[in-house]
């Protein structure tokens, strides 16, 4: 229940086209798009949060991930990686259309 | 018996010899008297190739080993559900994880970080430049013109259709479909990579949506053919035959269409000016069978907008040019020559009241006229980014822009002082299109900078000769392929301005739709 409010909070925000929740090995466990979409992303972002968090600990060992935003011409897509567990995923559009 | 010796000697001692030996005969090689000459002038040598050495090895594998491997189809991940335990971790973590993503999504807006910002990972062309000049020298000599350009599905190869658009002999006039591969290597312009000879005029062509090498043709005579560019003999696939099916008039235009059902096989749709617009379907023996058929009356059209009067009996509507919508696939647009566009619609259910005859009941596909142009129609194009917006170009110079929603035009531009032959909609760019005009130039338009004038204006032919048809490379979108009255088709390459997409775009496309349709 909290969970689903929660999700309803961000996904209701000004902006936001869709958000999605993925597990450690990147499998998608609560998401609001359609299921093609999801695996897709779910797929390819697991990999590069991944990679992102390992520069950041390789640069630094103190240091860690907190948030990765990819921007793009039509899109943001904004990662919030967590503990080994989940990853939070949204993605956001750039303009706003009246 | 003389003994005779061959003596080799060189030719001033043999002219001379010869010269005292038989005065009045003419000197030749083999003197008949014997001679002999005093000095030996022949010398002897010999050669010898160097020794090779050769050795002998020999190899043996020492030990080896087998593997096999196979693909499985992959399982398609769903989303998983999530135990209980899982859920009270769920909850904390998207608790911590909250505050943050709405941070971030408030800083986004009201971020100026990205403004004017733009990024060129390519270098970019500055401008239009001709990349290729393509002509067939036998069909230029005949003086025929390029009637139709097609690319084929994956955009690497060009073909053009030569005929004549201001006459046409019915017996004696043979023309060609020419294919260029633009992609190998040693491409002569003058030379193509496939030629067909067609024993009528060809004014119309579709290469195949899937099939690299079937291209579709529309002849003078009305018939509509296939052929397989890859064979070189009897490249000949299907044909409509003259039956009574087929038209009575020059095809103007085919077009590939999906199936209903089966949407990897494709049906032949084809108009002509005898007002009729039939589906094809291919029949094993290489026949084209007809499968559904349309035929335009004045009578049956519905009157939205007022039309001249027609004369007594009926008329038909003669159709110079079809285009489909790529949102709904049975709604399609037809240009007359009557100068109005019609919508139209494959599930139409009325029929029409023609005495042609024909081997499946013609019904009559018009919803919704709009209102006309000053001149016939030869050029209609569907927007691929809007479902309402089509473009027409007609023989008064005008572009007008229709939304499908009314018969009004929502803008007109008057683009050239003489007939505008072809229109397209540009696949990568929204509010970009192309027009091909009589004084022999292509415009290019962008509604976004400017909507009076062309962004570009490209002279393709230097005397002035009508330019008769372009296409855009849907695969390579920076190419633009135009065909003049000259015979030569030309290949331009446009400048990145034309093939990249701006932010707002397809949102802009939607604002110029609306505002000014009220």
């Amino acid at each position: 229940a909290e969970v689903e409010e929660t999700l309803k909070r961000i996904q209701s925000h000004k902006g936001v086209i869709g958000t999605m929740v993925v597990n450690a090995e990147g499998i998608p466990i609560r998401t609001t798009l359609d299921n093609s979409t999801t695996v897709q992303y779910a797929g390819l972002l697991h990999q590069l949060t991944v990679k992102a968090k390992s520069t950041v600990r390789d640069i630094d060992p103190q240091n860690d991930l907190t948030f990765l935003r990819i921007r793009s011409k039509k899109h943001e897509i904004m990662v919030a990686p967590g503990n080994l567990a989940f990853n939070f995923i949204c993605k956001a559009s750039l303009y706003l259309t009246a | 018996m003389p003994s005779w010796r061959l003596v080799l000697c060189p030719d001033e001692l043999l002219e001379q010899l010869t010269r005292e030996t038989n005065p009045n005969r003419l000197p030749n090689r083999l003197v008949a008297d014997t001679l002999e000459v005093s000095r030996d002038l022949h010398k002897e040598k010999s050669c010898q190739t160097a020794s090779i050495a050769t050795a002998e090895a020999s190899a043996q594998v020492r030990k080896h080993a087998d593997a096999q491997v196979q693909t499985e189809a992959p399982v398609p991940v769903t989303v998983l559900p999530l135990s209980q335990h899982d859920t009270s971790r769920l909850t904390a973590f998207l608790r911590r994880v909250e505050a943050m993503v709405i941070r971030e999504l408030n800083k986004n807006w009201q971020s100026h970080a990205f403004d004017g910002f733009e990024v060129n990972w390519m270098e970019p062309q500055q401008t239009v430049s001709c990349l290729h000049t393509l002509g067939y020298p036998p069909a230029q000599g005949q003086g025929l013109h390029v009637t139709s350009v097609s690319w084929n599905a994956t955009g690497s190869v060009l073909a053009c259709a030569y005929g004549r658009l201001d006459d046409g002999d019915w017996s004696t006039l043979k023309s060609f479909v020419c294919a260029w591969n633009l992609d190998r290597r040693g491409l002569n312009p003058q030379q193509p990579s496939a030629v067909v000879e067609v024993p009528s005029a060809v004014m119309c062509l579709a290469f195949h949506p899937t099939q690299p090498s079937h291209v579709a043709g529309g002849l003078y005579s009305g018939e509509v053919v296939v052929w397989d560019m890859s064979r070189s003999e009897d490249p000949l696939l299907w044909r409509t035959g003259l039956t009574d099916d087929t038209h009575t008039d020059p095809v103007c235009q085919v077009i590939w269409l999906p199936e209903p059902r089966h949407s990897h096989r494709f049906r032949l749709l084809s108009a002509a000016a005898d007002g009729k617009v039939l589906l094809w379907q291919g029949a094993g023996t290489g026949q084209l069978q007809l499968a559904e058929g349309f035929a335009l009356l004045v009578q049956q059209l519905p009157r939205s907008t007022k039309l001249k009067k027609p004369s007594r009996g009926e008329t038909e509507v003669g159709v110079t040019a079809v285009a489909f919508s790529s949102f709904d696939s049975s709604l399609f647009i037809l240009g007359t020559e009557g100068g109005f566009p019609l919508k139209c619609s494959l599930a139409a259910e009325e029929v029409a009241l023609t005495r042609m005859p024909s081997s499946v009941p013609l019904r009559a596909p018009a919803q919704f006229t709009f209102s006309p142009h000053g001149g016939p129609v030869y050029s209609v194009s569907y927007s691929p980014f809007h479902r309402n917006l089509f473009l027409s170009a007609g023989t008064d110079g005008h572009i007008h822009l229709y939304s499908v929603l009314q018969a009004q035009p929502l803008t007109s531009l008057q683009l050239s002082h003489k007939y505008l032959f072809a229109v397209r909609w540009s696949p990568v760019r929204p509010l970009v299109f192309a027009a091909a005009s009589g004084e022999g130039d292509v415009q290019l338009f962008d509604l976004q900078k400017s909507s009076q004038k062309p962004t570009v204006s490209i002279v393709q032919t230097q005397d002035g000769s009508p330019v008769y048809c372009l296409e855009f490379n849907s695969q390579q979108t920076q190419l633009l392929a135009a065909g003049d009255a000259n015979g030569t088709v030309k290949v331009w390459q446009l400048s990145t301005a034309f093939t990249e997409q701006g932010p707002r775009e397809t949102e802009d496309l939607d604002q110029l739709a609306a505002e000014v349709a009220t």
